[in-house]
């Protein structure tokens, strides 16, 4: 019977192909189980680093942010709130054109270690090694997802839990800063926008810096050069804005200028195309007008 | 002989007959086709036997005696112990050069490559989880062969040179499987790998000790360098040594024929040269079958192991800043951890290890007993039972059981939600963790039976400790679960207590736990496994029934 079974040859054959067979069945079982398992183990170390991440949270960042992440006034910005995951909140402000994981991340691993602007007590620390900070690159990703995980309750907030607090470093953000603005719908807030806008008319030397004019328009020195900055130079406007176009007397073509950039081109500067065409509903009509006038004073203060 | 002139002599069918038959011969080295179905009958060779030639032919087969004895060929006489750690060797190589398609050896990719290789290489787990299963086998196989030979008395002579090569053979395979464990770069490795390395440290004088160490780790820490370096031990420099002192240690089995059973041969002996007609028994083709049948049934043993009861731990990411709370080395190496608690580390990390090894080596120089035969050699038979025992409790010594306990504060939360690894919390999981705050000197029904056992396990083991330490009286333990963030929950663990003057002591600590995370043991049932193939089957089925 042993012999039979276990020693012959042919019962070691039979046994050898019976292993195989089931070897083989086990692989076309782990086979069809991979799809799923790795889709498993994919959330799975999501979740791990979101763990890694409250941890080093809980340690690191709460101190100023608070426990919640709902942040404490004077000392840090709430993370955990509506403002700073909703589509048009605190990316938008700034102009930031990446995604909010970018924002996070990089806000972590570079820190905002300058006091200019800031509303806030202290200033944030540079954490990411590769700056000269605490935190290995795995530890700031394990942050950011961690931060990234608050966006369901956040975006549940109403007016009333969230948080919010102002960034006054961005003009759009000190126009509206409670929560109650951002929970209104668009067309809602596009009146109350404009409202804003009427109540509060910026100057033109101000409007000039923050809307960044300074960066392609020269108005201070004649141009001496063929082409001088990418926009064209503005110096001698006063001169020559009332004859460039047939019919517009000087205010009416600077005006149309500014809300319709592509309507009067110079010449040598079609290619260039690269005025913003939202100034109309960036500046209320007092603004504009008043920029106009500025821009057309020869005797204007810069 | 010119195809032609071939098929002129023999006819179209002949000629192809007899082509075919020479390839048959060419493939098999030297057994025709006749001979290959008299072999599958189970007919005796004819002579001169024909079932040598593939011996002379094949460099494979060249390596194998023709005949074996028959005595040494019955399974309970070796196992097939040595033809297994071949086996599990070559396992590892293969597995393991599959497995540098996806690795590379530096602190920044490691360990995402490891996490990458369980979430997007399809059988990247498998792999991995049977290299790692197959090195800690290959551990036990080679140290069970050596205990086999060591009952057996196969060390006498004239096989002294083979023992000795065996024992450098276990060397290898122990540091082997050690360099390999730095690889993941997560908690466990790096701090092990420490822990080994700074032994080397000990080693006098200082000058010696702090270069050797500073030559493994190649800084004064283990960083860039020291990965790299252990990934050239584990992938080339001890594989290479390992593969040449294979073939010697194989060359002197064959030279002097696998020791019979002792009350057939008498020490001294050359019973390889000299096996009696009737008791041989040809490789070919008896123990190839044997062999071939044997590796099958290993492999698909390894591959059940590997699919449903092992999965190679990956901790945190290595961490040179913290010290998880118990820091364990491979089980293989827990005698040397246990010795490591009683004995300063230049005793018990390198002259006791150095000495036991020597002896090792040196058994059978040294052993000057005539007999192979148990009741000739009670004292060395009784020496080696006494020395596993030894080790037996050396080892348990070196569990985190034995004497390194912390605080029993910190123990009872690690005992409940370990720094690393599982632990009950983690087991019953996410949904079995009701928000709410849970205390030990009150008793809940928390409607979830999962639940009620944490809870009982809690207050068990407050207790446990409140009997065992005279500093910890009265003590309280709270368990704070909160919703922290979406699918993720924190668990505040705050125990109280009042030590042996009354005055009070607390302890808090936090962890989280997310709702996706899947936390496992090294070994058990894998219980997800039978869940991913039928979701697998389910979208596979779906899939064909769409069409």
């Amino acid at each position: 019977m042993y012999r039979f079974f276990v020693t012959s040859p042919i019962a070691k054959l039979l046994w050898g192909i019976l292993a195989s067979l089931v070897g083989i069945i086990v692989l076309l079982l782990v086979l069809v189980s991979e799809d799923t398992r790795m889709a498993a183990q994919t959330v799975n170390w999501e979740g791990r680093s979101i763990e890694n991440g409250a941890t080093l949270f809980a340690n690191n960042c709460t101190r100023c942010h608070g426990p919640n992440g709902q942040g404490l006034p004077g000392l840090g910005p709430a993370l955990n709130s509506f403002y700073f995951f909703m589509e048009k909140g605190r990316l938008q402000d700034i102009g930031w054109v990446g995604s909010l994981e970018d924002y996070v991340s990089l806000t972590i691993a570079a820190g905002r270690p300058s006091k200019t602007n800031s509303p806030w007590a202290e200033v944030m620390p540079t954490w990411g090694s590769q700056f000269g900070g605490p935190l290995r690159g795995d530890q700031v990703e394990d942050l950011t997802a961690y931060v990234l995980n608050w966006r369901e309750f956040a975006l549940a907030q109403t007016a009333e839990e969230d948080p919010f607090q102002p960034f006054p470093d961005v003009n759009n953000a000190v126009e509206f800063q409670n929560a109650a603005f951002l929970l209104l719908s668009e067309e809602e807030q596009a009146i109350a926008r404009e409202e804003f806008k009427a109540r509060n008319i910026r100057s033109p030397q101000e409007l000039w810096t923050s809307e960044v004019c300074s960066a392609c328009h020269n108005i201070n020195e004649r141009q001496v050069d063929v082409r001088g900055q990418s926009g064209p130079n503005m110096a001698d406007l006063y001169e020559r804005a009332g004859s460039r176009v047939e019919g517009l007397t000087a205010e009416e073509y600077v005006y149309e200028s500014i809300v319709d950039p592509t309507a009067f081109v110079v010449a040598s500067y079609e290619a260039a195309g690269q005025m913003p065409e939202n100034f109309a509903e960036k500046l209320s009509e007092d603004e504009i007008r008043g920029l106009v006038e500025w821009l057309l004073d020869p005797n204007r203060e810069p | 002989m010119g195809v032609q002139q071939d098929i002129r002599e023999k006819g179209l069918l002949g000629a192809a007959a007899a082509a075919a038959d020479n390839v048959f011969t060419r493939i098999t080295a030297g057994i025709d086709a006749g001979e290959f179905r008299r072999m599958l009958q189970g007919d005796p060779p004819g002579r001169p036997n024909p079932r040598l030639k593939p011996h002379s032919e094949a460099f494979l087969l060249h390596i194998k005696p023709t005949y074996y004895h028959e005595s040494v060929t019955r399974f309970n006489h070796t196992f097939r112990l040595g033809l297994l750690s071949t086996y599990l060797f070559i396992v590892e190589t293969i597995t393991g050069i599959l497995l540098m398609i996806w690795y590379a050896p530096s602190p920044e990719r490691a360990y995402t490559d490891m996490i990458l290789l369980l979430t997007n290489i399809p059988f990247g787990q498998f792999l991995r989880d049977l290299h790692r299963l197959g090195a800690e086998a290959m551990v036990a196989i080679v140290t069970l062969h050596m205990v086999r030979a060591y009952l057996t008395g196969s060390y006498k002579p004239p096989r002294q040179f083979t023992w000795f090569t065996g024992v450098l053979l276990l060397v290898m395979t122990l540091f082997l499987s050690f360099s390999g464990y730095l690889l993941p770069w997560d908690q466990l490795a790096f701090w092990a790998v420490t822990i080994g390395t700074s032994m080397a440290e000990a080693v006098p004088p200082a000058v010696v000790g702090e270069t050797v160490n500073l030559l493994a780790r190649g800084a004064p820490d283990i960083g860039a360098n020291g990965l790299l370096r252990f990934y050239l031990l584990h992938v080339l420099f001890l594989p290479l040594l390992l593969i040449l002192f294979f073939f010697v240690h194989y060359y002197k089995v064959v030279h002097f024929g696998i020791s019979l059973p002792a009350d057939e041969e008498e020490v001294g002996e050359d019973t390889a040269n000299r096996v009696p007609a009737d008791k041989r028994v040809y490789y070919l083709p008896d123990v190839l079958t044997d062999e071939m049948s044997f590796m099958t049934v290993i492999t698909t043993l390894l591959i059940l192991i590997t699919v449903f009861f092992f999965q190679a731990p990956l901790e945190h990411i290595a961490n040179p800043q913290s010290t998880p709370l118990h820091t364990v080395a491979p089980w293989y190496f827990y005698w040397l951890q246990g010795m490591l608690k009683i004995a300063d580390k230049f005793i018990a990390g390198v002259l006791l290890p150095g000495v036991l090894l020597a002896l090792l080596m040196a058994i059978p120089y040294l052993d000057y007993n005539p007999s192979r035969r148990g009741k000739d050699r009670k004292v060395a038979i009784v020496a080696g039972i006494v020395a596993g025992t030894v080790m037996v409790i050396l080892s348990w010594m070196g569990t985190p059981e034995y004497a390194v306990q912390g605080a029993p504060s910190v123990e009872i939360v690690q005992e409940l939600m370990p720094e690393e690894g599982s632990g009950i919390s983690r087991e019953i999981g996410y949904t079995h963790l009701p928000l709410g705050i849970w205390r030990t000197d009150e008793e809940y029904d928390a409607h979830d039976h999962e639940f009620n056992e944490l809870l009982h396990e809690f207050q068990a083991t407050v207790d446990y400790y409140r009997r065992q330490d005279p500093d910890f009286n009265a003590p309280v333990g709270q368990l704070t679960i909160t919703q922290d963030q979406p699918g993720l929950k924190k668990l505040h663990w705050e125990i109280f207590w009042y030590d042996a003057q009354g005055a009070e002591g607390s302890y808090k600590t936090s962890f989280w736990l997310h709702e996706d995370s899947i936390y496992w043991e090294q070994y058990g049932w894998k219980q997800s496994f039978l869940g991913y193939v039928s979701d697998g089957w389910k979208s596979l089925s779906g899939a064909f029934a769409g069409e």
